[in-house]
């Protein structure tokens, strides 16, 4: 595989300005809150600006590791500072970009604790961009822990409904998690015969099919409870409907990819072999993901909890289209994280403009909303019908590839996935209708819910730009996530 | 023979005298708090400079070389660090201050004594050494009718696991005829395959299972932590273990390379403290009691890393104790400066820390993180090493049920910080906070996020500690 170093330390960069955010946050007294919302803001742009360059100028006909830079770390124990980009993380990189800066945009309004929000955001931020780009264990799971841990207070202080619980919960889950893949990464360390904890040196190694059924199934579960895996996603409705708006952004359009990713990366390409035998558990736990996700976001009346539970099953869709083992479904599995990071972030920015103002989240209590304030309802609308995979979207094109390559690997699951999409359009339009189109609740007919204005819609206009790009022209992305998957599917014949 | 050789013991010895002679003068806090600093900090200082000694003094039964010289510093870094939290001393009356350093002095002197103690009773003495003077500094907490039993239980278990020990040891010496530990090491295949071998080299390693809050020798630490001064505590909670975890590494190369008898005792240990200290620190409501708690299942993390019997392991077990004494004493450092007149602090004292004192609100969430061992911490690259030295070895379980013991941990670290940042303060007061703790407080968090990036440095120095034992 190409391996082609950077001559700027662009991927550094882009980890360091959400750090220096950070430390220049936490030096600002409180009572400045404008200035702090804009270095916030200004550290996403310039990490965007970063990943949008590195998005264009990936070289799609060398393929490989571009961007790299590799220094050595801890020599004795063979961890490198070892970060780049490939075909599989440049579109993630992209997503946190674009998920941090609309973030960070919609939570312009904040007054309570701005400069420790704003400061823990920016940490959780950099360690997600860390784990994307990190091609080293250590500093992988040193990042992926990093982007886990500020959730807790995010949520325990910011949040909403039964936000201690949820955030207890969410936190020890995702710990729990880490509980499996901490020792499934050392064993990639303790039974390869290089002893190094280099990504690219590991996947050249050869391990037992015994130690690798071992490894891929420690690191799937691991990583799984991240990636919302049935049945350990139970923490994932409760913490999206606890967490406040940018929060839920970024967990559900970014933290959650982190698993799914985590698999694809250490998991699926480190024990391909184990991958191999694992695969068929993965597509029916997914697609009983897929399913259950649709069928209790049917049951569910508040807003996020339904948003929560269409994350589930769209997750699912991801897991489905990686154990299908083909170049179509991987393909369509690493564009689903894109666009579905995007669709989730759409949805929260969406739901938090209303529920900022109402405080509500309740289908029965709202209503009519598309008269009261037409452009806030919109974006909402826009999300619901994208999370379909209504064409014109980007989710149509990642959805696609996933059922195609479903129904020839495993038809039936195939067929229940599908199936699945149309429970999801019965809720979605029931959403719809209560919340939108009945007759307005007299109590949300007045001054204080007046439209989104230009600046506040910013982030969501720069979603669904993003959605629409994608959808219109679908090989933006797909070109470059197969330079990655093609190599990598050639392995596993 | 070179001058620096026993420069440290030195040091110390001349602070116990100094302190000493002071302590007979008017009792005066500010100049016995400057004294003691200063004389802290040659401590250090002396071992700093005696670091790339070697030799081998009085007849051959103590061995200066870089594992002794680099546990020395540690022991003088956790001297001057316990000192330093006595600035405004309110755990200790001031007539008694002048003794308190000349006790913490003579403590450290016996700590550093063990490390390169190389005969068995020398080992003993020093360990009695170290421990009679933390049994003295018990007591002299204000008000001290009220808080005998941590005292008592103190000297009680002490004396119990000693006799345990010096038993052990006379067995030794029964199978080996010498007390040399030179002499004993050769010997070893065919000691530690008896039966009577092994349950020597045993009873030998509690004295030290006891220092370390190792289970089932843990049930003194809840008690103990938090009867004693807040000061205290923090001398208690780091020091000794160092001294601890180094003649627990030394005896533990008497085993051989495969002492599999004495690997099987110290997994089930390791467990056991791991298990029993996460679980019941969880329902703890007192501070100092849940970290009396939270030290018996760091014990138990440490011993992985002796059990491996390997470079490696030893190496991790070195870093992480020396990472453990910086990120106890950080929270220590906070318990200190936010109780009331030096009385114990409950976690819900704790309450909206975060708009009392932000600093300290800070450095007690970043040190309880490192100790959960959640990056970027030393805490968890210590983990990290333990973990990769237990699975070089093949222990997968241990390593699992390590790792789910992390995680257990995090529940109740979490709780105080939730305490601290998610609760409003309603009537608890200001926390007000000097210069000094101001600037203690910045060095800690630079040490344990710094020493987590960076870790470099402090491995190479543990991994040259660990190859002089081997």
């Amino acid at each position: 595989m190409p391996v082609l170093l950077a001559d700027f330390p662009y991927l550094t960069v882009s980890i360091l300005s959400p750090l220096v955010a950070l430390i220049v946050i936490m030096l600002l007294p409180e009572e400045q809150k404008k200035t702090i919302k804009l270095v916030g803001v200004a550290s996403a742009v310039v990490s965007l600006a970063v990943c949008l360059y590195l998005y264009w100028a990936y070289d799609r006909t060398v393929g490989g590791i571009q961007f790299a830079e590799r220094m050595d770390w801890i020599p004795g124990l063979g961890i490198k500072y070892f970060v780049g980009v490939d075909g599989i993380n440049a579109p993630l990189l992209l997503l946190n970009g674009i998920v941090y800066l609309t973030g960070c945009l919609t939570m312009w309004e904040l007054e309570l604790r701005v400069k420790e929000y704003f400061a823990w955001i920016a940490a959780l931020v950099a360690g997600v961009f860390g784990v994307y780009a990190s091609f080293d264990l250590f500093f992988f799971f040193m990042f992926y822990e990093i982007g886990l841990l500020p959730m807790y207070l995010l949520i325990a202080i910011w949040g909403s409904t039964r936000k201690e619980y949820a955030a207890m919960k969410l936190t020890l889950y995702l710990l729990a998690g880490s509980t499996l893949i901490f020792p499934g990464l050392l064993a990639l360390y303790t039974y390869s015969p290089i002893k190094t904890f280099d990504w690219l040196i590991l996947s050249q190694q050869h391990f037992t099919l015994e130690q690798q059924k071992l490894i891929f199934g420690l690191l799937y579960f691991g990583f799984g409870v991240l990636a919302a895996i049935w049945p350990f996603h139970t923490w994932s409705p409760v913490g999206h409907v606890a967490a406040p708006t940018s929060t839920s952004m970024l967990h559900a359009g970014v933290l959650m990819k982190l698993g799914a990713f985590g698999i694809l990366r250490i998991a699926m390409q480190l024990a391909p072999q184990g991958l191999v035998y694992w695969a068929p558990t993965m597509a029916l736990l997914a697609t009983i993901g897929i399913v259950y996700g649709a069928l209790a976001g049917l049951a569910q009346t508040d807003l996020k909890y339904i948003i929560g539970y269409s994350s589930v099953s769209h997750m699912g869709v991801v897991c489905l289209g990686l154990s299908t083992l083909t170049v179509d479904g991987i393909n369509g599995a690493v564009f689903q994280m894109f666009a579905h990071g995007i669709m989730t972030a759409l949805f929260f920015s969406a739901v938090g403009y209303i529920y900022d103002r109402t405080h509500t989240r309740e289908i029965y209590d709202l209503g009519g909303f598309s008269k009261i304030m037409p452009v806030a309802s919109a974006f909402f609308i826009i999300a619901a019908l994208c999370g379909l995979g209504c064409p014109g979207f980007a989710s149509f094109w990642a959805e696609l590839l996933v059922f195609v390559a479903a129904f020839q690997v495993y038809p039936v699951k195939g067929v229940l996935a599908v199936c699945a999409l149309v429970i999801a359009t019965l809720f979605a339009l029931r959403v719809i209708m209560r919340t939108f189109y009945v007759a307005p609740n007299p109590k949300f007919t007045g001054p204080g819910f007046a439209d989104v204005g230009l600046f506040l819609a910013s982030p969501r206009i720069i979603l669904v730009g993003t959605l629409i790009i994608f959808g219109l022209f679908p090989r933006l992305m797909v070109d470059v996530i197969q330079t990655a998957v093609e190599p990598f599917v050639r392995t596993l014949v | 023979m070179n001058a620096t050789v026993f420069l440290p013991e030195l040091a110390v010895m001349a602070m116990a005298l100094l302190m000493f002679v002071v302590s007979m003068a008017k009792p005066n806090a500010q100049r016995d708090f400057t004294l003691a600093v200063v004389l802290g900090a040659v401590v250090v200082a002396a071992g700093v400079a005696s670091l790339r000694s070697e030799g081998l003094l009085f007849f051959g039964t103590y061995r200066i070389d870089i594992f002794s010289q680099v546990f020395k510093i540690a022991l003088g870094v956790g001297l001057l660090l316990a000192i330093s939290v006595c600035l405004d001393f309110k755990g200790v009356d001031e007539n008694l201050h002048g003794e308190y350093y000349t006790f913490m002095a003579t403590g450290t002197l016996g700590l550093m004594m063990l490390v390169s103690s190389m005969e068995l009773l020398t080992m003993y003495v020093a360990l009695e050494l170290s421990s009679y003077s933390l049994y003295v500094m018990l007591p002299m907490r204000r008000g001290f009718a009220h808080d005998a039993e941590a005292s008592i239980k103190y000297v009680l278990f002490g004396a119990v696991s000693s006799c345990i020990m010096v038993f052990g040891l006379s067995f030794i010496y029964g199978l080996t005829h010498t007390t040399m530990l030179s002499e004993i090491m050769p010997q070893i295949p065919v000691l530690a395959s008896q039966p009577l071998g092994l349950a020597a080299i045993l009873m030998t390693i509690c004295g030290f299972f006891f220092k370390l809050t190792v289970f089932p020798f843990h049930a003194w630490a809840p008690d103990v932590y938090q009867g004693a001064a807040n000061e205290t505590a923090t001398f208690i909670a780091t020091a000794p273990k160092v001294g601890a975890v180094a003649l627990l590494l030394r005896l533990v190369t008497l085993a051989g390379v495969d002492g599999v008898g004495l690997v099987k005792v110290l997994i089930i240990l390791s467990v056991a403290s791991m298990t029993f200290g996460n679980l019941v620190a969880i329902v703890q409501k007192d501070l100092k009691r849940m970290l009396a708690y939270s030290s018996i299942a760091h014990a138990g993390y440490v011993i992985i890393g002796v059990l491996t019997l390997s470079e490696l392991g030893y190496m991790s077990s070195i870093y992480y104790i020396f990472g453990y004494l910086l990120m106890n004493f950080a929270v220590f450092m906070v318990v200190v400066k936010v109780s009331q007149d030096g009385g114990n602090v409950s976690i819900e004292q704790l309450a909206g820390l975060y708009k009392r004192a932000p600093l300290l609100a800070l450095t007690l969430m970043l040190s309880l993180f490192a100790l959960a061992g959640i990056p970027p911490s030393v805490g968890f690259v210590g983990k990290w090493m333990l973990f990769t030295a237990a699975l070089e070895k093949g222990y997968l379980w241990l390593v699992i049920i390590a790792a789910a013991n992390s995680t257990v941990s995090l529940y109740y670290y979490l709780c105080v910080v939730r305490a601290a940042y998610c609760m409003s303060p309603g009537d608890l007061p200001a926390v007000k906070i000097d210069m000094p703790t101001r600037v203690m407080s910045y060095v800690m968090i630079a040490a344990i996020v710094g020493v987590g990036v960076v870790p470099a440095p402090l491995i190479e120095m543990a991994r040259s500690a660990a190859r002089t034992l081997l």
